[in-house]
């Protein structure tokens, strides 16, 4: 099995897409002043597909997730653009509106399963507490579906589990608790956060599975956000670069990992150490940290630490462009693999701005002259 | 056990660290079971070296790092460090072996103090150090001796205490109630009473009494610790929390205790009582030859910081015999306190000049490792650790840890906290630091692919066992124990068009508390047999520095002789 093939609507099935985010922006006010955490972003995503997001701490992608499920406190956030969720904007409703959709129409998979299960409460009720609030189910049915749930998400004899709290789960247990729970009201739409960021890799591999399989089985859209490029690789229909905020490069899956444009993919993509190569080599680092969201540079915001970056890319912003098919953009002036690319590296390495490995040596975006 | 056995280690003379059927039991509450979260392994390092340790969560990766550290101490085997043995060594001879043995946790931002400066926390190891060779100021040995002294008297009597007090308040206000219930008027010394009682009633003015009796009771409370609180002040200055909290109490108590025994010998009159006020007057009179010998010489004055609540006390008695009383006898107490905030001053204005004097010969060597580890000094060494990200903070621990020349770094899982593009940039500096020093480190990880880009020598452990001892490169190309060959197949990969799924059943961990019998993954492994639950797997050699406890290896073993090691890894 490698990258999710694309599966046929069933007839009769709605063809909109499940999710239509339009230029959407989240600012959060700070002592310095309105930091711009999601700046511009748009996409859709349609029925049964999965998604990934892609990019460093910091980068927006969990803002964007927790802006599109309004998850972000009122008091010093501000979000602006267009949410349709199912055609359904998201961003006027009520407080009893989005109550009302977070479980049945959309729901969440958080980072840490320990802080995301309530303590004091057995887990199978933390499952039938949504049933039971949203579909008004009896206790008894409610218990039923709840074992039913833990079954489906791998968790060994339920009926013995059923009645545990989560400390006496080990840690993938747990999250998979919590995507039983997410699962409980049957979502249209699935967001999972970091996933497995807190868990080994033999365990990040299972819960990975377990995504996959039920958003296969239910024919639901699945949003997965990570830092990590080689967990969407084998798993998601199509990704999203971010970086401070925007999009940087967006394409299906297996176009992103054969034919990236943007020298922030490139980045990511070279930092990640292989298990092909050889004990002790070199990894290519990112180095520097990414722009200060309140007062960002005017520019593209990688430049300073991208080693393509030349003079024009610390003036002027690149905007989102399509490369050879209509559904790969990126935002780059110097493209990698691009005769552009390749000559903006050649003039940086003879700047002495990138070293003989391709390594950017010197921080500071190109200055004039 | 499985996994026991000793086929890879290499001979005694050319290791750095050695670790020998290392053993570590934690008991389960009062339950009488024990966790078996390290049983019997043995592994070694030679000098310049990487040993990756690899597992899943609860395999003992991280137990047998710390064990290695001597914290906790391991329960069984030995670990030696340059052919000493750690394990048998006592607290304070390890204590001086920690500066070649050092250690890197995976949160950087909770092993960073949050309250202190990069400039203390990074230099701290090296003043404690300094402090430790040039001796200590007799101060803080005095406070310290005090300080655990009177902890133990101070918690001995202030508990009954605790008690003691509401229940007085309570029988107090009983009394009164009952009194004026049964006579409904008051005589004696209560006389002066009667007066608000047939204002206000009976059961009001019982109340208001209680509640003047908690107060009074509270009251004393406060003036002990006005007396104790200077005390407290100066061993926080110390850094000591411990003497702290002795010191507060142990003032307290001491007052309590002297004005008791004082109460008690006066009620009783005679000889006794004579007795003991002799004995309290020459008490004061040594106390303040000491006090006044302190103040021409300040490094005793901590010592003598307790023997001014002494004469203080003790000078009541002499006014007592002198027929002073009220007026005067406040004086003299509040002449205590005074006295005390004074050496308060004295000896914390020793002790921050010392720790300044520590702070300025540290800073050039702060500044140098801030600068190898990648962190302009002159912006971090005033901030805390919390303004740095994750990646700046931890290395601000390999700072923290390289600042004692270490010959042997154990780094627990110190990338898994940190994004991927971060990663790199630790990983990097781990290596540079490693051939910059001559460092020989123990990588802790769950990532194969991350142990694999830093190691020399991977140990992959399972549940307490060693599964596969090999060269990196070796065990990537042929992993030759299943469980190795499981946890390669669960790194993610970056490419979608592999296989990303697992191929094996990977489920949960048994139990460490009773793990399987014989082989102790055969409960997960594809090609357990019932051999696997009876006899335990030893480690073979089956290859060219590559060693595997199964019973069914990927690989034949080889029957040659151990081949010499392979020498620092370069």
């Amino acid at each position: 099995m490698t990258a999710v093939e694309p599966v046929a609507a069933p007839d009769g099935r709605d063809e909109r897409p499940v999710l239509q985010v339009e230029n959407l922006r989240t600012e959060f006010a700070t002592p310095a002043g309105p930091l711009v955490a999601v700046d511009g972003v748009s996409f859709s995503l349609d029925r049964g597909k999965a998604l990934g997001i892609v990019g460093e701490s910091g980068s927006g992608k969990s803002v964007t997730a927790r802006s599109v499920m309004r998850l972000l406190p009122k008091s010093n956030v501000s979000s602006t653009g267009r949410v349709l969720l199912n055609g359904v904007d998201v961003m006027g409703m009520s407080d009893a509106e989005l109550r009302a959709i977070w479980g049945p129409e959309v729901s969440m998979v958080f980072q840490d399963p320990l802080g995301s299960l309530n303590p004091v409460m057995r887990i199978g009720q933390q499952v039938a507490e949504g049933l039971r609030v949203h579909h008004g189910v009896s206790k008894k049915e409610a218990r039923d579906t709840a074992l039913t749930l833990l079954r489906s998400v791998g968790i060994p004899s339920p009926e013995a589990r059923i009645d545990e709290y989560p400390h006496q789960l080990s840690g993938g247990m747990r999250q998979r608790v919590v995507i039983a729970i997410a699962l409980a009201c049957g979502p249209k739409l699935l967001i999972a956060d970091e996933p497995t960021t807190a868990l080994d890799v033999t365990v990040q591999a299972q819960i990975l599975d377990l995504l996959q399989d039920q958003q296969r089985d239910r024919f639901m859209p699945l949003i997965l956000i990570t830092h990590d490029l080689g967990v969407v690789a084998g798993r998601t229909d199509e990704v999203i670069v971010m970086y401070a905020g925007r999009i940087m490069e967006r394409a299906p899956t297996t176009v992103l990992f054969r034919d990236m444009r943007m020298p922030y993919t490139e980045a990511l993509f070279r930092s990640i150490p292989k298990i092909e190569y050889p004990s002790h080599t070199r990894l290519a680092i990112i180095p520097g940290r990414p722009p200060n969201m309140v007062d960002p540079p005017q520019g593209c915001k990688f430049a300073d630490r991208c080693r393509y970056a030349q003079e024009r890319c610390v003036e002027e912003e690149p905007e989102l462009t399509p490369a050879s098919r209509a559904d790969h953009v990126y935002r780059c002036f110097y493209p990698v693999g691009t005769p552009e690319g390749d000559e903006a590296l050649a003039r940086n390495r003879a700047s002495g701005r990138v070293d003989g490995d391709g390594e950017l040596v010197h921080l500071a975006a190109p200055s004039g002259g | 056990m499985a996994g026991s056995g000793k086929a890879h280690l290499r001979p005694a003379g050319q290791t750095l660290l050695r670790a020998e059927d290392l053993t570590v039991e934690f008991p389960v509450g009062t339950t009488g079971q024990v966790v078996h979260a390290v049983s019997g392994i043995s592994i070694d390092l030679v000098e310049g070296e990487t040993l990756g340790l690899v597992g899943e969560s609860g395999c003992g990766k991280s137990t047998t790092g710390k064990a290695m550290m001597q914290v906790p101490r391991p329960t069984a085997g030995s670990v030696s460090l340059d052919g000493a043995e750690l394990t048998t060594l006592d607290d304070e001879t390890l204590r001086r072996t920690r500066p070649v043995l050092q250690m890197i946790f995976q949160d950087p931002i909770s092993a960073l103090n949050p309250r202190r400066t990069v400039r203390d926390i990074i230099g701290e190891p090296l003043m404690i150090w300094w402090e430790e060779e040039e001796g200590r100021p007799p101060t803080s040995i005095w406070f310290e001796w005090f300080g655990r002294l009177f902890q133990w008297v101070a918690g001995s009597i202030t508990r009954p205490l605790r008690y003691v007090a509401p229940l007085a308040a309570v029988a107090l206000a009983l009394w009164i109630i009952s009194e004026a219930a049964e006579e409904r008027r008051f005589e004696s010394q209560l006389a002066w009473l009667d007066v608000p009682a047939r204002i206000i009633g009976f059961p009001v003015l019982a109340v208001v009494l209680a509640i003047v009796a908690v107060l009074l009771v509270l009251g004393l409370v406060w003036l002990a610790l006005a007396i104790v609180v200077p005390f407290g002040v100066v061993s926080k200055v110390l850094g000591r929390v411990p003497a702290a909290v002795g010191l507060a109490g142990a003032g307290s108590a001491l007052a309590i205790a002297v004005f008791m025994v004082w109460r008690t010998w006066n009620s009783l009159g005679g000889y006794p009582a004579l007795a003991v006020r002799g004995l309290l007057i020459a008490v004061a009179v040594a106390v303040g030859v000491w006090f006044v010998a302190s103040l021409l010489d300040p490094s005793r004055a901590g010592a003598s910081g307790i023997a001014g609540a002494l004469v203080g006390v003790a000078a009541l008695e002499l006014f007592y015999i002198a027929g002073l009383d009220g007026i005067p006898k406040l004086l003299v107490l509040l002449a205590a306190v005074a006295l005390n905030v004074g050496l308060y001053r004295v000896v914390s204005r020793q002790l921050r000049a010392r720790r300044e004097e520590l702070r300025a010969r540290a800073e050039p060597r702060v500044r140098e490792m801030l600068e190898v580890v990648g962190i302009n000094p002159d912006n971090a060494l005033d901030r805390k650790p919390y303004e740095f990200s994750g990646g700046q903070a931890q290395r601000l621990s390999i700072a923290r840890a390289l600042i004692m020349n270490p010959k042997v770094i154990i780094c627990d899982e110190p990338v898994s906290a940190l994004d991927v593009s971060v990663q790199a940039q630790i990983l990097n500096l781990l290596e540079d630091m490693k051939a910059r020093y001559g460092l020989t480190l123990v990588f802790i990880a769950h990532d194969l692919a991350v142990v694999k880009n830093v190691s020399d020598r991977v140990a992959v452990m399972y549940l307490g066992k060693i599964c596969e001892v090999a060269n990196p490169d070796a065990l990537y190309a042929g992993p030759a124990h299943p469980y190795s060959e499981l946890l390669l197949s669960a790194i993610p990969h970056p490419d979608p068009l592999l296989d990303a799924r697992v191929s094996q059943v990977a489920a949960d961990l048994p139990s460490p508390i009773a793990p399987p019998s014989g082989c102790r993954f055969r409960t997960r492994c594809p090609k357990a047999e019932d051999r696997c639950a009876t006899d335990e797997p030893e480690i073979q050699r089956i290859g060219d520095d590559h060693y595997v406890a199964c019973h069914f290896p990927n690989l034949e073993p080889v029957d040659e002789p151990v081949a010499v090691s392979r020498g620092a890894g370069a």
